[in-house]
């Protein structure tokens, strides 16, 4: 593949697109600083843009994300670069570093598609999407999702077989198959880190049976079943499209468990269960809905109420340690656990089951720090060297972290850090200029 | 009079259309007067549909703009700027909210939902087109910022604020800053003591020339409002010179004759009406209280530092934003809670870290050595049947991390944990994990069970039902029950109402929107931070002080703001000036000028509100507020009242 | 018209305030705590901001009753606000007397930003004398 370069000047370089990395630009941008946002995915928004409403207040997600992500979109201090990933990033001296961010082609030019999904209705290739995790099939040419952005087709390379339906299809002539990879070269003065965290993958523990059991989906595929923007209109058991109406939550999937190699606590997965079998309670109001808990992690300002009032609105809580879960012929999953309260160990049947799964840290940006190390802290998050003082900073001077790069956070938490990210970066800035 | 007005109705994602029919909605309205476009969109605040809406109003050269979706806290300005990306004056723009006030309210009733719908998506057309453009009132805005509270979070974001290029004036009540940190020794997650911390912070608060720290000193009076807050500051005196030397000033102390009990040490000793907290603090200058001296005289007679005659002062300061950050109280059990004041050997969680401090090889309480300690958790929060019913969200892990600490500083130490399921959310799990490794023993009952404290044969036992051995009875006889106190609101917490700041449910200062804007307040110009707003631990007390400093800072930055110019207006005609107006106004926004040979009232923009407390009062009805005319009002209930339609 | 139970009820118009009582009605909604959907509301700065004529004109035309749910002490504007807003609703009441229509058509409570369960008690029972009177006058 050929490839370009090109020099760009900013003040500031975000990496992440997240609503940490967005709170951060947005600050950093209305006080006058030029900032290159650059994210890996096709749409910026992160994780918060894909989940249904959010606890403790019980908002809907998108509502709140995208005039967020709109303002972020059409702030004239802000270039933002999707499919893009900052790759060498090396500190040439103070306020002075280099980047090379790698644009990967999405093969459409976004400033022409209207977002029509003609290419769509076109394309012959059927594979799963990402974005709705699995639970639902998109093209190869596609759009992420309707409230992405930019809302703008992609094609996703991998999985094309050139067959040209969806540049006949648009009436705008926006597909443009001879894009090519960029490397672009920017100089800029300073970095934020808020590359957000990973979720946690149930294979790593077989007695689970997830992916095997079709029954057995994570909380990031419930989410989406209850998003607005979800896959089906209604919430359904994959495995055979029925309306679930004993519903078991597993909590601490992946997180608090030195076996997988995650120690900690994830903070957040207890609060979103909870408010998840809310929403089902509302959704499925027939439904049985049963939360295994170690205990219940409601500790941020309104969350204790919200616990309170998942238990007045019937959620069933059992303090029990779940050892395995199988499937039943019908597609129903036997669930055996360890009933703390009672102190043996008891069976109970479920016809679909949530796993909680944790907030994992993502690793990959440590390596893109060539010259001066980005230090990790024990359990692999970004290290925070002055946590007390100054929690924005990490072991390069100049280089702030924001949001759960920096370990397990909510979006209330994220934002706040987002803003110290921010604040610390702007005085950073002002020492330059002095 | 409008002609080309385009509507929006939004479904929200069904959070609206689930219960409201917003297909219906939208042919209930298209053909009202002046309605030029109707659509429905999934989301009216998508990136996808605001771009949609601008270029309706370029191509089609909307006059009006009205969008039914949820509340106008959220999403007014995001529609005003929509109106104004696309050329149009945004006071243009009217909002209607269908969701908070319609969908939510009435998901029991769809058809009365949506004919509600109907009837509020009509009332805004009918504001809309009388709507007229407006220009904002510019003002100055004075580039300094009053932050209130030197705790951690106060003296960051003081740091943050001047780093980045404003005056700031930190206002401490105390003699002393520092807050509650100063009051612990060892912190958790680093090594640091919180004296070391403070006196990081107050370094870099005092390196700072644009900071002016203020101790002893309290708001007392605002006027004004964002950019232009005017406050009175009070400064309490210390009754000591500046110079003094050490040894004389503890002969002072040693002559004092009044013995009170030391808050800081949360009443567990008791210190001299002249005092200081600790060798080290900040500012190292002992102060005089007041409230308890009796004036003998006998400190001024051995050391010439004292001064008696230092008078309080009064200050008026003018800044442009007020960043609070007051902390909180720790909760003070009633008599009788858990054993509380009635066994000697309970005390609280802010007590213990005080008698750790000053045992140093063994364990001592009341005489006696500690060997067996039982920590009793969540005293005052998550209460079943008082107020409180948050959890207070630092106290699981910061026992966990003072029982480790009590275990390795004594021998012999045995730490028994009545929880309610612990919460050391993140990565303090690791702590918890770390106290159970090295044999701490926990037990845990729920909310409507809690242990019971007892003393019995000169000894203290706690009972429990435990959860986690089948819901045994267990005791253990203990010789220090710590009671882990929670955070509650500071007791004296009149500054909110000075300032109009609003408290949440749990009385902590409340913010706008959790997630929008998590430091503002619904006072323009006045930000909250730290555990004033809520528990907090000193990290998330950082980040928010942060991001408040953040906010204030933007607000000032311009020198310049841009005020709603939905004022007062006079009509010139009617006014025959007899002063009830200008006797309404808080503000006193009204100037009396001579106009065609009468003297009339005029409104100084820049100064009203636009509270509309003049609009009543006028006996001529001469009065009327822009965007909320007679006409406007009136021509909304017209429509209000209109027979329904479905 | 076709029966739906909505038209019975009694129309309402609440004066809320922007800061204080129209946050309240608007956490009512998220709350799900229903109430007529018969009640509307017009946000206004301040309590003490409205005109008697809005309120006579409100009644005159048709709504049942109005409401309003007043700053109180919580005003962003000032403490006078209380005293200032139980002058109009004096003022109002009176002249009501004085047209012979039923003063207790206006009814006024503070709301705070927070009281979104004693709004809701507010105008249910409100609402409920109102469809009482309304059915007298019916059958008179
Ligand atoms: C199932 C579930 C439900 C939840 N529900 C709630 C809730 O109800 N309420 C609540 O408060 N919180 C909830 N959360 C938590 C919430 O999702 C997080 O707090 C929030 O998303 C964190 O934001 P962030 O910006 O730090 O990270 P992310 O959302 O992870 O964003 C990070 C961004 O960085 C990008 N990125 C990563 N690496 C790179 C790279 N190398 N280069 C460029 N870009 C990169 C990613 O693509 C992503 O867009 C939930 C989480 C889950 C999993
Ligand atoms: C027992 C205990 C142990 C703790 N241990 C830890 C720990 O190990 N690690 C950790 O991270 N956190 C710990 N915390 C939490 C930590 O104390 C708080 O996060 C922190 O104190 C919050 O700082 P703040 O500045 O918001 O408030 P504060 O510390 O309360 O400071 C507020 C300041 O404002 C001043 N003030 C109040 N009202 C006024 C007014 N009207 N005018 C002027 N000034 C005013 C006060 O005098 C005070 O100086 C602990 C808390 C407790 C109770
Ligand atoms: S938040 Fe709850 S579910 Fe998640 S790891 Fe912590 S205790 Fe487990
Ligand atoms: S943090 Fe722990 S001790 Fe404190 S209130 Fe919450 S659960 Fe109770
Ligand atoms: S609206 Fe009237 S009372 Fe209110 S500030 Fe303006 S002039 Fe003063």
């Amino acid at each position: 593949m050929q490839q370009e370069n090109r020099k760009l000047n900013f003040d500031v370089l975000v990496v992440g697109g997240g609503i940490a990395g967005g709170e951060s630009a947005l600050n950093l941008a209305n006080l006058g600083y030029k900032v290159l946002l650059v994210e890996k995915e096709l749409s910026i928004g992160g994780k918060m843009i894909l989940l249904s409403k959010v606890f403790p207040t019980l908002d809907c997600a998108a509502c709140i994300t995208t005039p967020k992500v709109s303002e972020i979109a059409r702030h004239p201090n802000i270039t933002i670069f999707t499919g893009a990933e900052a790759k060498n990033i090396t500190k040439k001296g103070e306020h002075q570093f280099e980047a090379v961010v790698l644009k990967k082609p999405r093969y459409v030019v976004v400033e022409d598609c209207t977002g029509c999904q003609l290419c769509e209705e076109a394309c012959p290739v059927s594979v799963t999407d990402e974005y709705q995790y699995g639970l639902a099939g998109r093209k190869a040419a596609f759009i992420p999702f309707s409230i992405a952005s930019p809302r703008a087709a992609a094609i996703d390379i991998e999985n094309c077989i050139l067959c040209g339906a969806c540049e006949r299809a648009c009436p705008t002539n926006c597909i443009d198959f001879t894009q090519t990879e960029e490397e672009v070269l920017v100089k800029i003065k300073s970095v934020v880190v808020a590359t957000g965290f990973n979720l946690f993958d149930p294979l790593k523990i077989p007695r689970y049976n997830y992916g095997k059991a079709k029954n057995i989906i994570t909380s990031m595929q419930m989410e989406r079943q209850l998003a607005p923007t979800r896959p089906y209109n209604t919430i359904l058991r994959p495995g055979d499209g029925k309306m679930p109406d004993n519903i078991a939550y597993v909590l601490c999937t992946g997180s608090r468990d030195k076996s997988i190699g995650n120690p900690i606590c994830s903070q957040i997965c207890c609060m979103y269960s909870i408010k998840q079998a809310q929403l089902l309670m509302g959704a499925l109001p027939m439904a049985d809905v049963t939360i295994y808990y170690l205990h219940i992690r409601a500790f941020g300002k309104g969350f204790n109420e919200f616990y309170a009032q998942a238990q007045d609105m019937g959620v069933e809580f059992v303090k029990g340690k779940v050892g395995k879960i199988t499937e039943k012929e019908n597609g129903n999953l036997m669930l055996r656990y360890e009933d703390i309260e009672a102190g043996v160990v008891k069976e109970a049947e479920h016809d679909m089951v949530v796993l909680s799964v944790g907030v994992l840290p993502n690793m990959e940006i440590s390596e893109s720090f060539k010259t001066e190390k980005l230090a990790l802290d024990p359990f692999n998050f970004v290290n925070q060297s002055d946590v007390l003082a100054s929690p924005a900073k990490t072991s390069i001077e100049g280089v702030f972290v924001a949001g759960t790069a920096s370990g397990p956070m909510d979006i209330p938490d994220s934002i706040l850090s987002g803003g110290a990210a921010s604040a610390e970066t702007t005085s950073y800035l002002r020492r330059a200029s002095l | 009079m409008k002609k080309k007005i385009g509507v929006y109705i939004c479904h929200c994602g069904g959070n609206i259309s689930d219960y409201v029919d917003v297909e219906k909605v939208r042919q209930a309205v298209e053909n009202e007067g002046g309605v030029f476009l109707s659509k429905t969109t999934m989301f009216a605040c998508a990136d996808s549909n605001q771009k949609d809406m601008v270029s309706d109003i370029k191509e089609k050269q909307l006059d009006g703009v009205v969008v039914a979706s949820c509340s106008p806290k959220l999403h007014l300005l995001t529609f005003r700027g929509v109106a104004e990306r696309a050329g149009l004056n945004k006071y243009n723009y009217v909002h209607a909210n269908i969701r908070e006030q319609v969908s939510w309210a009435h998901s029991d009733n769809k058809t009365g939902a949506t004919e509600k719908a109907i009837h509020i998506v009509k009332a805004a057309i009918a504001k809309v087109r009388n709507a007229e453009s407006l220009e904002p009132v510019k003002v100055q805005s004075t580039k300094a910022v009053a932050v209130v509270g030197a705790g951690v979070a106060g003296m960051r974001a003081a740091i943050e604020l001047a780093e980045a290029g404003a005056e700031v004036f930190l206002i401490e009540r105390e003699f002393f800053v520092g807050g509650r940190v100063s009051q612990w020794d060892d912190l958790c997650i680093t090594d640091e003591t919180g004296k070391e911390l403070i006196t990081r912070l107050y370094d870099r608060v005092m390196q700072h020339k644009h900071v002016t720290l203020f101790t002893g000193a309290e708001i007392v009076e605002n006027k004004g409002s964002v950019g232009n807050f005017e406050i009175k500051v009070k400064v309490t005196p210390r009754h000591f010179k500046l110079q003094c030397s050490g040894g004389e000033l503890q002969k002072a102390i040693d002559v004092c004759p009044v013995e009170v009990p030391d808050e800081f040490n949360f009443n567990i000793t008791k210190r001299k009406a002249i005092y200081h907290n600790y060798p080290s603090e900040y500012p190292q200058l002992p102060a005089i209280d007041m409230k308890t001296c009796t004036r003998c005289g006998k400190c001024e007679a051995v050391c010439n530092a004292v001064d008696f005659s230092q008078k309080t002062e009064y200050l008026n300061i003018k800044v442009g934003s007020i960043l609070l950050a007051t902390g909180f109280d720790p909760y003070e059990p009633p008599k009788g809670e858990f054993g509380y004041g009635e066994i000697d050997n309970v005390i609280t969680l802010p007590q213990f870290k005080r008698v750790i401090h000053y045992n140093d090889k063994r364990l001592i309480w009341q005489g006696k050595e500690v060997k067996n300690i039982a920590y009793i958790y969540c005293v005052g929060s998550r209460q079943l049947n008082g107020d409180n019913k948050y959890c207070s969200r630092y106290c699981c892990t910061s026992t966990i991390h003072t029982a480790i600490t009590a275990k390795n500083k004594y021998k012999g130490i045995h730490n028994f944990h009545f929880n309610r399921g612990i919460r050391t959310y993140g990565k303090a799990e690791v702590r918890y994990d770390e106290s159970s490794r090295l044999g701490d023993v926990y037990l845990q009952s729920f909310e409507y069970d809690p242990p019971v404290v007892e003393a019995r044969d000169g000894q203290t036992f706690v009972k429990i039902k435990d959860v986690l051995t089948a819901n045994k009875e267990l005791e253990v006889a203990a010789d220090l029950v710590v009671l882990v106190t929670g955070m509650v609101p500071r007791k004296d917490n009149s500054i909110a109402g000075l300032l109009k700041v609003p408290k949440g449910r749990d009385k902590f200062f409340n913010e706008i929107h959790m997630k929008l804007r998590p430091v503002e307040t619904v006072i323009d110009g006045v930000t909250i931070a730290g555990a004033s707003q809520g528990p907090k631990n000193i990290m998330e007390s950082m980040n928010s002080a942060l991001s408040a400093a953040t906010k204030s800072f933007s607000l000032i930055d311009s020198g310049e703001l841009a005020l709603e110019p939905t004022v007062a207006v006079v009509n010139k005609e009617a006014c025959e000036w007899c002063g009830k107006c200008d006797e309404a106004c808080p503000y006193s926004a009204f100037e009396k000028v001579e106009k065609d040979g009468k003297m009339i009232a005029k409104v100084i923009p820049s100064v009203c509100k636009g509270c509309g407390m003049c609009l009543p009062v006028c006996p001529s009805n001469a009065l009327e507020l822009i965007g909320l005319s007679d006409h406007d009002v009136e021509s909304m209930i017209d429509v209000l009242i209109e027979k329904d339609t479905v | 018209m076709a029966g739906g139970k909505v038209n019975n009820s009694p129309k309402i118009l609440v004066f809320s305030t922007e800061k204080i009582s129209d946050p309240a009605i608007d956490m009512a909604g998220l709350l799900k705590l229903h109430y007529p959907p018969t009640v509307y509301t017009i946000p206004v700065p301040c309590s003490s901001a409205i005109k008697p004529r809005w309120i006579m004109h409100a009644l005159e035309q048709g709504f049942d009753g109005v409401f309003i749910a007043a700053d109180g002490t919580d005003c962003p504007y000032g403490e006078s606000c209380t005293t200032k807003t139980g002058e109009i609703v004096r003022e109002t009441m009176e002249q009501l007397k004085e047209k012979g229509m039923d003063p207790a058509r206006l009814k006024m409570a503070a709301i705070c930003s927070v009281c979104s369960e004693p709004f809701v008690k507010h105008v249910k029972s409100f609402a409920e004398y109102l469809g009482k009177e309304k059915e007298v006058n019916a059958v008179e």
